[in-house]
């Protein structure tokens, strides 16, 4: 079984919430090393050379991200997004709660790669547990001279704050986050300027997933040749993945990424006894399905874009022979429809047109022309919008139309005939 | 300079141009809805989309930068098929209620769903329904079902009005306009958002439901609510004012009005009005005719001269009439000798800054804007706004300098500084300039209380100078000579366009001079305190019913074009003026050479003064320091009125009436 546990080792077996349980591990001795023997370029150049791609969904090469920010504009900020609200994901929920010391080290090493004074983390609000955990973590570490001003005995100065999210999916995209941050409507912002030039308050402004910035903990500690040498040619490293849906043993996997998508299954307990696999999400709400003929592909970034679909944030969703994929549809529908901040024409109008299109199908009151409609106006609209998020809606229900159009047909087909 | 292609055609702009406005530059439209000129891309209705060679994906015009060497299509499948999916959208919760709506004949949303989309709808099921007619504030309605949130308004009061107080509310197709804290939108410049909006969505309480844009007759005019002299457009049906709209390119006002200069206008139909010429005749007023009328002001002054001197007759008046009415007002009295004559009916002294006088265009440049006196956000509100964008836009410093030495403090280190003064107390006028004198570049403006208080002077409307500010043998200014009716040296007093009851620094000293003249003439709109004190009263034509100039606070020179017809037999007050110089045998100049010399008059500002100069000072000693003068404390505060109580004609006014229960 290829599962390996890296961000996941102790979790399950040793309280990590505990400072000193975590230090005993060898926690924060990453931390301390960079401060006293490395410099930020160098922590960079780690990060560049593992080859380690954002894990929040959109797979950007973190160093070439920090990269971007310019030389001579200060003050810089680090963001540690944890508002991980993408349908079918569950790291960073499990990562804060389970390993708050981790995302908190991670953060810390992000900030000083990028040489920055101020982090912040901003948290999804629905996860109060995680917050209060890592809150305690937080006060822990900063007792413990972990950060603050002149950490261990240097000139470095770094300071972090916690924010809580009200529950927005949006303020998961990351100028959403800042706008939110900032006390402002979570609403993305109109790029360029991108958040690398013109972010947090006006100053370059990296954002960084929590997995991601986790990552660089172990990075630190082995190398980055250890990393890049697990996964595939382009999609380097490990990665959790959040499996769910059909499977028997539903959960948070980590593994190097290139596992096939049967061999994640498996991991899982396989599907229940008697059932038919039908098709997998892997990559959150946001992604496409895919099928019976991509069971033995490579689960990396490439393959799966290769596959019509994406690697996305690593929500695995399962489906067996008993999904009803109407009501899936709509039930993913529906979400963004309730999630679009309401900013641009494409993503306002066209995902509550179609929630309430498929609200009807769900109830059997399809009417003809309906099928054509819904692909038509979930293609149409994609690639119009603001933000990422209103060319979220087609993957999914395109996917499992063409796959599936005679459930969809059926709907339809019943309303006439009465 | 950037050289690119846009729809085969080479356009050359400067560096940094959006390819929205590029376009512009060869007419080819561009369909936007958020994006506005003044406002900056929001990015956010998707109409705009073009397609770039060498870019996978549709781009929006609205926020991309022309590059050199960029190939740009406004047309062509792609786009149209983008264009017709937003329109497409737009309408899916769209009430479609043209045939009901306002804005229906100039609503973007109607012109480009004619022009680009598809004729016919796949949507099946029913609308979103939201809130209609919702009361925003006094001066808007609101239908949130025809907003299409491109946010101009939210914008509009976050960036220009500097006022967050309008925002969106709710989320994704549940989105609303509303206020922040629920109460009413209120502020100087509400009524820009109702033409910012692109749809029918916010509208003006005043115009609600009242005509269809084809109706009505469109006439550029200046208006005259104030002394800054914005351009405005008034639109006419059936004889009836029914809106003033802003003038987009308009240098003057940078394209906005404030709701005084748009609401504040209701009066012209106001039953109140003045029709027919009034005679007290022991004691109660008759209405007699205008050939009456004249006769009697005419022997009155004849009388009086010949019975107590020129020095016993007196004019006051100017600040509110036209440029060529100014004019004419001086020359009858100067021709009979009379040198009392002065505009300044009220508070303000002083009108033309002089030497340090600058163009509006000078406020957008200055590092540093020192307040001297009242401020101008109610005195002279489009002004206001123009200095709060040099603030939010370039960075200058807007000082409200609590005497001279705070003022000289302020700008140290700066270059480029403009000075704002009320004009009430010339100490002030004189001790800020003298404490700025170091300034390299000064520039000075007198905000007004009478919007054309500065032609008033250039046309000789003063004590001491007569046209073009010719220094002249001094008569009594107006306080001196209300001063001298209470000791009953003034025989004749005619008062044209002003209301010195109402406005000057003691009201009840005002009165007492008046019913202490024998023969006081006024014309007036309205039966106001001035003129139910008169002997005679004049019915006038208001600015909207009367061809003219009027001069502003920078001394550009702006024409008054009549939109609407005068109730009855009212008359100009240059009518009124022609009629009387005939009567007297001493007829005014032809209009030819009454425009001339208000061209000249105006066009040569004076180099030999500047604010607070002594010439300006008050002659009279009881009224203007016999009681205090302070605005905030004294028995003017009354009149430190806000925006929509309007000129001297708001009780008069049915709109407002209307838009003050609205809010009470």
């Amino acid at each position: 079984m290829p599962v390996t546990k890296v961000l996941t080792a102790g979790i399950g077996e040793a309280d990590l919430r505990d400072i000193g349980v975590y230090r005993e591990r060898g926690g924060y001795k990453q931390w301390e090393r960079a401060v006293r023997e490395l410099r930020p370029s160098d922590v960079l150049e780690l990060a560049e050379k593992s080859g380690l791609r954002g894990r929040g969904g959109a797979a950007f090469p973190t160093g070439k991200k920090w990269s971007f920010l310019p030389a001579d504009k200060y003050p810089r900020y680090l963001i540690c997004n944890c508002d991980e609200a993408e349908p079918g994901t569950f790291k960073d929920h499990m990562l804060l709660e389970e390993a708050p010391h981790l995302v908190l080290e991670g953060m810390l090493l992000g900030a000083y790669g990028i040489a920055c004074h101020h982090a912040y983390i901003y948290i999804r609000g629905e996860f109060k547990r995680g917050y209060e955990i890592f809150s305690t973590a937080l006060d822990e570490a900063r007792r413990a001279g972990l950060f603050g001003s002149k950490i261990f005995g240097s000139d470095y100065d770094l300071d972090i704050t916690v924010q809580r999210g009200a529950g927005a999916y949006i303020c998961g995209e990351e100028t959403g986050l800042i706008n939110s941050l900032e006390g402002k409507r979570g609403e993305p912002r109109l790029k360029p300027p991108f958040p690398a030039v013109e972010g947090l308050y006006g100053m370059p402004t990296v954002v960084n997933n929590v997995e991601t910035l986790a990552y660089l903990v172990p990075i630190l500690e082995r190398g980055s040749e250890w990393f890049s040498a697990a996964g595939t040619e382009r999609s380097k490293g490990y990665k959790i993945v959040s499996v769910s849906g059909h499977v028997r043993n539903p959960g948070n996997y980590e593994m190097p990424l290139g596992t096939t998508v049967r061999e994640i299954i498996d991991i899982a307990g396989g599907l229940r006894p008697g059932r038919t696999f039908m098709a997998v999400q892997p990559g959150g709400g946001s992604s496409a399905c895919i099928f019976d003929e991509h069971l033995d592909w490579p689960y990396d970034y490439e393959s799966m874009t290769k596959a019509g679909s994406m690697l996305g944030s690593g929500g695995f969703v399962v489906f067996d022979d008993t999904t009803d994929f109407v009501n899936a549809a709509y039930n993913l529908v529906r979400f963004f429809a309730h999630e679009s901040c309401g900013q641009c024409t494409p993503c306002r109008e066209g995902s509550s047109w179609m929630e309430r299109v498929l609200e009807r199908l769900v109830h059997h009151r399809g009417i003809p022309g309906d099928y054509d409609m819904l692909l038509r106006v979930s293609r149409s609209i994609t690639g119009l919008n603001l933000c990422a998020l209103g060319d979220s809606i087609e993957p999914f229900l395109k996917s499992v139309m063409l796959r599936f159009p005679d459930a969809f047909k059926s709907r339809i087909a019943e309303t006439v005939a009465r | 300079m950037i050289n690119l292609t846009i729809d085969g055609v080479p356009v050359t702009v400067p560096q940094g141009t959006l390819l929205v406005e590029a376009a512009k530059t060869i007419n080819q439209e561009i369909p936007i809805y958020c994006y506005h000129t003044k406002l900056g891309p929001a990015g956010l209705c998707r109409i705009c989309m073009v397609e770039i060679e060498g870019m996978p994906k549709l781009q929006i015009a609205c926020n991309t930068p022309a590059a050199d060497g960029m190939v740009v299509h406004t047309c062509g499948e792609r786009v149209e098929e983008a264009r017709a999916v937003v329109l497409e959208l737009f309408l899916v919760n769209h009430p479609l209620d043209c045939p009901i709506c306002d804005k229906g004949g100039e609503c973007d949303l109607q012109d480009y769903a004619m022009a680009y989309a598809r004729g016919t709808s796949d949507v099946a099921d029913p609308k979103l329904s939201k809130p209609k007619a919702v009361d925003l504030g006094p001066t808007i309605v609101l239908d949130e079902e025809r907003c299409i949130v491109c946010q101009r308004c939210v914008r509009f009061d976050d960036i220009i009005a500097d006022e967050q107080q309008l925002v969106v509310k709710e989320r994704g197709a549940r989105d609303i306009i509303a206020t922040a804290s629920g109460r009413p939108y209120r502020h100087n410049f509400t009524g820009n958002v109702t033409e910012l909006c692109p749809v029918g969505a916010l509208t003006s309480r005043t115009y609600r439901f009242k005509s269809r844009p084809w109706d009505l007759n469109r006439t550029k005019t200046t208006c005259t609510q104030c002394s800054v002299g914005c351009q405005q457009f008034a639109d006419v049906r059936y004889g009836t004012l029914l809106r003033t709209m802003l003038v987009e390119d308009d240098p003057i006002s940078d394209g906005w009005l404030c709701d005084r200069g748009r609401y504040n206008v209701g009066f012209y139909e106001s039953p109140d009005r003045l029709t027919q010429p009034l005679y007290r005749k022991s004691g109660s007023f008759t209405q007699i005719g205008w050939d009456d009328a004249i006769i009697l002001w005419a022997e009155a002054i004849r009388h009086a001269i010949a019975a107590r001197g020129p020095a016993s007759v007196g004019a006051i008046g100017g600040g509110r009439l036209t440029n060529e009415e100014a004019f004419a007002l001086q020359h009858v009295f100067r021709a009979l000798g009379v040198a009392n004559l002065d505009w300044r009916a009220g508070l303000q002294r002083q009108a033309t800054p002089g030497a340090r006088g600058a163009s509006l265009s000078a406020v957008d440049g200055a590092e540093v804007i020192v307040v001297a006196g009242e401020p101008p956000a109610e005195r002279a509100p489009v002004f206001w706004l123009r200095l709060r964008k040099a603030a939010l836009r370039n960075r200058a410093r807007i000082v409200h300098a609590r005497n001279a030495d705070a003022a000289r403090e302020a700008v140290r280190d700066a270059t480029r500084v403009a000075l704002i003064w009320d004009g009430v107390d010339p100490a002030i006028g004189k001790g800020y300039v003298q404490a700025l004198s170091g300034v390299p570049e000064l520039a000075t403006f007198i905000t007004g209380e009478q919007s054309n208080a500065r032609g008033a002077e250039a046309m000789g409307m003063l004590p001491h100078s007569g046209p073009g500010y010719v220094p002249v043998p001094a008569g009594r200014d107006a306080n001196a000579m209300f001063d001298a009716a209470r000791a009953g040296e003034m025989a004749m007093l005619a008062i044209l366009g002003a209301n010195p009851v109402r406005n000057a620094a003691d009201p009840e000293a005002v009165a007492r001079a008046l019913e202490h003249t024998p023969f006081v003439v006024v014309s007036e709109l309205f039966m106001t305190d001035t003129a139910a004190l008169a002997t005679l009263v004049l019915p006038a034509k208001g600015a909207f019913e009367k061809y003219g100039t009027t001069t502003n606070l920078a001394g550009d020179l702006l024409p008054n074009n009549a939109s609407l017809q005068a109730p009855d037999v009212a008359l100009s007050d240059l009518e009124m003026l022609s009629a009387l110089a005939e009567q007297l045998g001493a007829p005014l100049p032809a209009m030819g050479e009454i425009e001339s010399a208000v061209i000249a008059n105006v066009a040569n500002p004076p180099r030999d003064f500047t604010l607070g100069d002594d010439r300006f000072a008050d002659a009279s000693t009881a009224i203007s320091t016999g009681t205090s003068t302070s605005l905030s404390t004294g028995p003017n505060a009354r009149r430190a009125s806000k925006i929509l109580s309007g000129g001297g004609t708001w009780l008069h006014d049915p709109w407002l009436a209307r838009m003050r229960e609205e809010v009470s």
